[in-house]
C-alpha cells in the first residue's frame, strides 16, 4: 500500500480545512463570491456565541464616516477551553479582516476567511488539530458513500 | 472478603500495567477491571473528547490498522498543516477574489473562517492497541454497505448535489432555501450538525466533540456538546410506543456483563442519515429532515432506525465505543462502528444555538435578495 | 451499691440516657428524615423527575387574575391586545400568591422603568417567546418537569423545556470564561442541603412573564433540601447590584412526579417558533 501522504498548500488547503459543515453549502448560501470586502478597523463589540461568534467593528465609509460591520467567526468554545475569556479581545483592539459580503447587500455582514492583527498574526493559535484532507493528490480516489 | 481481594488485585495490577504504558490497558493481556458505582456496575462516568483523524470509512488504498511509523507519519504531517494555517498573513492583503476563493465543500467558495476556530482532532483512535483507518469495522472494508434502491431514490437529490470536489458554494436543489424547515437540522439549530447528538455519537471532525456521561442505577445520561442536548437513557425499561417520536430517539439500556447496551427506535420519521464527503477521505454522516410532502410520499425513513451502542469502560481515562446502525429503508445490511472515547479533563461549555442564530436569517434573507435579482433579470 | 443508691443511680442513667436521645432525635436544621433516600455517600439523592406547582412563571410577585400578558386600554379598563385576543380565556394571566419572601422586588429606580417598558412590550422582548434558554431561576418554575441525574460525582439537571441543561460542578473550576443562558453552577454541600451558586449570566433571560429581569451582574445562589420522598424545599437568592438595591430570596416546594413512566419528552420548541422568527423570510411567505 502506497502511504499517502497530505499534500500541503497554503491558501486553499487551510482554508478548506477551516469550514465548518453546519450543512454543507451554509456558506456559500450566506456570503456572496461577488462581493470580496477588506475591512481595518478597532473592535467595538464582540458576542461570544453560538453557532457563531460575532465581531462587530468600525470601518471608515470611502465618503467619510463610519459604519460597523459584523464579521461572523466560528464556534467559541474550542477557544475557551484554550483559555481564551470574554476579555480576550478588548474593545478597541485594531484587526483587518478580508472576507464576503452576506449575500442579503443591506446587511453590512461578512464572514472572516481571515481575521488578523494589522501586523498580519492570526488573532488566535487554535488547536493543534486540523481537518486537512487526508490526501488531495490522488485525482482517482473515490469518494465514498456516494 | 472477595471484593476487597479483587480491589487489591486491580490496584496491584493496575500499578504493574502503569508502569508498562499509560496507555488504555486492555488489549494487552490481562483483563482490565473497571472501578465500580455503589450498585455494582461499572463507572462510565467522565467528560470524553471525541475527536479523531480516524474517518468514518476507510479511504482508498488504506488498510485498516496503521503501523507505528504510518501514525507518526500522518499525525506530524496534519501536525504541520496546522501549523501553517497559524502563520501570519500579510497585513497589507488585498481582498479575496471576486468571484470566489476556489475554497470547496461547506467553505462555499468564500473561504468559511480561519483554522484557530477548529479543534478537530490529531491523533487517530487506537482501538486494542491499533491505530484505525475507519470507525467502520463492518463491512470489514471499512465502507459502508450499499443503500437500497428505495434510499437511493429518495436521497437522489441530496446525492446529486456537488460534491466538494466541484461545490460552487450554493446548493443547487431547487427549494433548498425557500423555507427554513428545508435547511439541514444544524443550520436550524435542532440538533448539532453531524450525528452530534447521536446516535450514533460520531467525531464531527470540527469542533465541540466533546460528551459527558453521569450514571445511577436506573438512568444514565450523555451530555452531548451540541446542542445541549441530553439524551436520558432509562435502565430496563420498554421503549416509547411507536407513535411517540423524539429527535435523538427513545434510549432504554441494560448492562451485559460490565458492557452497557443502549437500543435506541422511535426516531423522528422525517430524518434521514446518510453520510456525505467533506473533504477527500473524510465522510460526515449527516442527519437532515426531509420535507412534509416528501415526507409523506417516502412514507418517513427515520422510523425503522434502530441504533445499538455498547460502552466498555477499558482504562482509567478511555471508553470503547461501539454501534451497529440497522435501517433496512436506507442500507442493505446492518453496520458496525467503533472508536475510543478518551477521557478529558476540559469542561462542556453552552452551546446555545437558537439564541443567536444570526446565520440561518442570513441565509434566508440572501436566497430572497437572489430571487429578487432572479426576476428582474 | 445499696438498693436505693442502685435505684437512683438507674434513674440518672435514665434520666441522661433520655436527654441523650432528646438530643439525637431533636433534627439538626437541614438534616432530612428517614423517608429521603440517600445516596452511598450519605447524602440525600436528588434523582428523580420534579415540577414546580405554582403561576410563577406568570408573575414571581402576588398578583390577581388579569385578561392577558399584553394588554391595551379598552372602554372599562384592560383588554387584550388584537394579536392575542383570539386566544381568549386561554391567554388570560392567573392569580398567582407569588413566590417572592416579602412579595417586594427592589429594583433601581431606572431599572423598575425598564421592567415596565418590558411589561408594555411583552411579546418583543420575552425570551420564552421565541422559545430561548430560560436562565436560572425561571428554569425551575416553568410549568414542565425537569429530571435531576444524581451520582456519587456529578450531578446535571435536564429541563423539558428547550431542552435546557445544567451540569453543575461539585468543583469550582473559577470564573466563567463567557457569559451564557443558563450560567455557571457550582455546587456544595451544606449539611443534607445542596446548595448551587450560579454565576456568569448573560443578560438575556427574564425571571417570569411580567418583564422582570436582570443585568450580566446576576448572582444566584440556590438551596435544595429533599424533606420528603416526594418532595424539594427550593430557595433561591438573588442578588444583581445593577438592578436591585439589595439581594432577595424567592422560595418554592418542587414535587416529585408520581407516574410510573414519569419522563421528559421532547419539547426543543425551536421548531415551534420558526414561522413566527423567519417566515417573513419564506419563498412564499404566508399572511401574518
Amino acid at each position: 500500500m502506497r502511504m499517502k501522504l497530505p499534500i500541503v498548500a497554503v491558501g486553499a488547503l487551510a482554508l478548506t480545512a477551516a469550514a465548518p459543515a453546519m450543512a454543507h453549502h451554509a456558506f456559500g448560501g450566506e456570503f456572496d463570491s461577488t462581493r470580496p470586502v477588506l475591512l481595518k478597523g478597532p473592535i467595538v463589540k464582540v458576542e461570544w456565541v453560538n453557532p457563531h461568534t460575532w465581531i462587530h467593528m468600525e470601518v471608515k465609509k470611502p465618503d467619510g464616516g463610519t459604519e460597523v460591520w459584523m464579521i461572523e467567526g466560528g464556534s467559541p468554545n474550542s477557544l475557551l477551553r484554550q483559555g481564551i475569556t470574554k476579555n480576550s479581545l478588548p474593545i478597541g483592539t485594531e484587526i483587518v479582516v478580508d472576507g464576503y459580503q452576506a449575500r442579503d447587500h443591506t446587511l453590512k455582514r461578512a464572514n472572516g476567511r481571515n481575521i488578523t492583527y494589522p501586523d498580519g498574526r492570526k488573532l488566535f493559535f487554535g488547536s493543534s488539530g486540523t481537518g486537512a484532507p487526508r490526501d488531495g493528490a490522488d485525482p482517482t480516489e473515490k469518494e465514498p458513500g456516494r | 472478603m472477595r471484593r476487597r481481594l479483587l480491589l487489591v488485585t486491580i490496584l496491584v495490577g493496575g500499578l504493574a500495567l502503569a508502569a508498562l504504558s499509560p496507555a488504555p490497558i486492555a488489549g494487552q493481556g490481562q483483563a482490565y477491571s473497571p472501578p465500580r458505582l455503589a450498585d455494582g456496575q461499572p463507572d462510565l462516568q467522565g467528560t470524553y473528547d471525541l475527536a479523531t483523524l480516524t474517518p468514518l470509512e476507510r479511504p482508498n488504498g488504506m488498510n485498516a490498522v496503521l503501523s507505528r511509523e504510518e501514525v507518526a507519519k500522518l499525525e506530524g504531517a496534519v501536525a504541520a498543516v496546522v501549523a501553517l494555517g497559524a502563520r501570519p498573513s500579510s497585513g497589507e492583503r488585498a481582498a479575496p477574489p471576486k468571484g470566489g476563493d476556489g475554497s470547496r465543500g461547506a467553505a462555499g467558495n468564500v473561504g468559511g473562517y480561519n483554522s484557530f476556530w477548529l479543534d478537530p482532532g490529531s491523533t487517530f483512535t487506537m482501538v486494542n492497541g491499533e491505530a484505525r483507518t475507519s470507525i467502520v469495522v463492518d463491512p470489514s472494508d471499512g465502507r459502508l454497505p450499499p443503500l437500497t434502491p428505495a434510499a437511493r431514490q429518495r436521497l437522489g437529490a441530496l446525492l446529486a448535489r456537488p460534491s466538494a470536489e466541484n461545490d460552487p458554494g450554493l446548493d443547487p436543489t431547487p427549494g433548498a432555501y425557500d423555507d427554513p424547515e428545508r435547511r439541514p437540522l444544524g443550520e436550524r439549530c435542532l440538533l448539532g450538525f453531524g450525528s452530534a447528538a447521536g446516535p450514533p455519537a460520531l467525531p464531527n471532525y470540527f469542533y465541540n466533540n466533546l460528551r459527558k456521561i453521569v450514571q445511577t442505577p436506573d438512568r444514565i445520561v450523555i451530555l452531548n456538546e451540541m446542542v445541549h442536548d441530553v439524551r436520558v437513557i432509562r435502565m430496563n425499561a420498554q421503549h416509547l410506543p411507536s407513535h411517540i417520536r423524539k429527535w435523538a430517539g427513545d434510549s432504554v439500556g441494560r448492562w451485559e456483563g460490565d458492557t452497557l447496551v443502549v437500543d435506541t427506535t422511535n426516531f423522528n420519521a422525517d430524518q434521514i442519515r446518510y453520510v456525505v464527503a467533506v473533504a477527500p477521505g473524510r465522510t460526515l454522516m449527516m442527519v437532515e429532515s426531509i420535507g412534509a410532502e416528501e415526507q409523506d410520499r417516502l412514507s418517513g425513513p427515520g422510523k425503522d432506525l434502530h441504533v445499538i451502542e455498547r460502552f466498555t469502560r477499558v482504562g482509567e481515562k478511555a471508553l470503547l465505543y461501539r454501534f451497529t446502525i440497522e435501517d433496512p429503508g436506507t442500507w442493505e445490511r446492518p453496520w458496525t462502528g467503533e472508536f475510543t472515547w478518551p477521557a478529558t479533563d476540559q469542561p462542556i461549555y453552552e452551546y446555545a444555538c437558537h439564541e443567536a442564530n444570526y446565520a440561518l436569517e442570513n441565509i434566508l434573507r440572501g436566497a430572497r435578495q437572489r430571487d429578487a435579482e432572479a426576476t428582474k433579470r | 451499691m445499696s438498693h436505693l443508691a442502685a435505684k437512683v443511680a438507674s434513674t440518672l442513667v435514665a434520666v441522661a440516657a433520655g436527654a441523650m436521645l432528646a438530643l439525637i432525635a431533636v433534627p439538626v436544621v437541614g438534616q432530612a428524615p428517614a423517608s429521603v433516600p440517600r445516596l452511598a455517600t450519605g447524602r440525600p439523592d436528588l434523582n428523580g423527575v420534579w415540577q414546580a406547582l405554582n403561576e410563577a412563571n406568570f408573575d414571581i410577585q402576588m398578583h390577581a387574575a388579569r385578561p392577558a400578558m399584553a394588554l391595551r386600554a379598552g372602554p372599562h379598563g384592560q383588554v387584550p391586545v388584537a394579536s392575542v385576543l383570539a386566544l381568549g380565556a386561554v391567554g388570560a394571566v392567573p392569580p398567582g400568591v407569588g413566590v417572592v419572601e416579602g412579595d417586594a422586588l427592589p429594583y433601581l429606580p431606572d431599572a423598575l422603568k425598564t421592567k415596565r417598558e418590558n411589561q408594555a412590550n411583552w411579546l418583543t422582548r420575552d425570551p420564552e417567546i421565541k422559545c430561548y434558554l430560560p436562565g436560572v431561576p425561571r428554569a425551575t418554575y416553568m410549568p414542565y418537569p425537569f429530571q435531576i441525574v444524581h451520582s456519587e460525582s456529578s450531578l446535571l439537571i435536564a429541563y423539558e423545556y428547550a431542552g435546557a441543561v445544567r451540569d453543575v460542578f461539585m468543583k469550582d473550576p473559577g470564573p466563567a470564561p463567557v457569559d451564557s443562558w443558563m450560567g455557571q453552577s457550582v455546587g456544595r454541600w451544606d449539611g443534607d442541603t445542596l446548595v448551587v451558586d450560579v454565576t456568569g449570566f448573560n443578560d438575556q433571560t427574564w425571571f417570569d412573564r411580567s418583564g422582570n429581569f436582570h443585568s450580566d451582574a446576576l448572582h444566584v445562589v440556590e438551596r435544595y433540601t429533599r424533606t420528603s420522598r416526594d418532595v424539594i424545599a427550593y430557595e433561591a437568592t438573588i442578588e444583581d447590584p445593577k438592578v436591585f438595591t439589595r439581594s432577595w430570596k424567592m422560595s418554592m416546594a418542587l414535587y416529585r412526579r408520581q407516574e410510573s413512566n414519569a419522563q421528559l419528552m421532547d419539547f426543543k420548541c425551536v421548531e415551534f417558533v420558526e414561522e413566527l422568527m423567519f417566515g417573513q423570510w419564506r419563498k412564499n411567505p404566508l399572511s401574518r
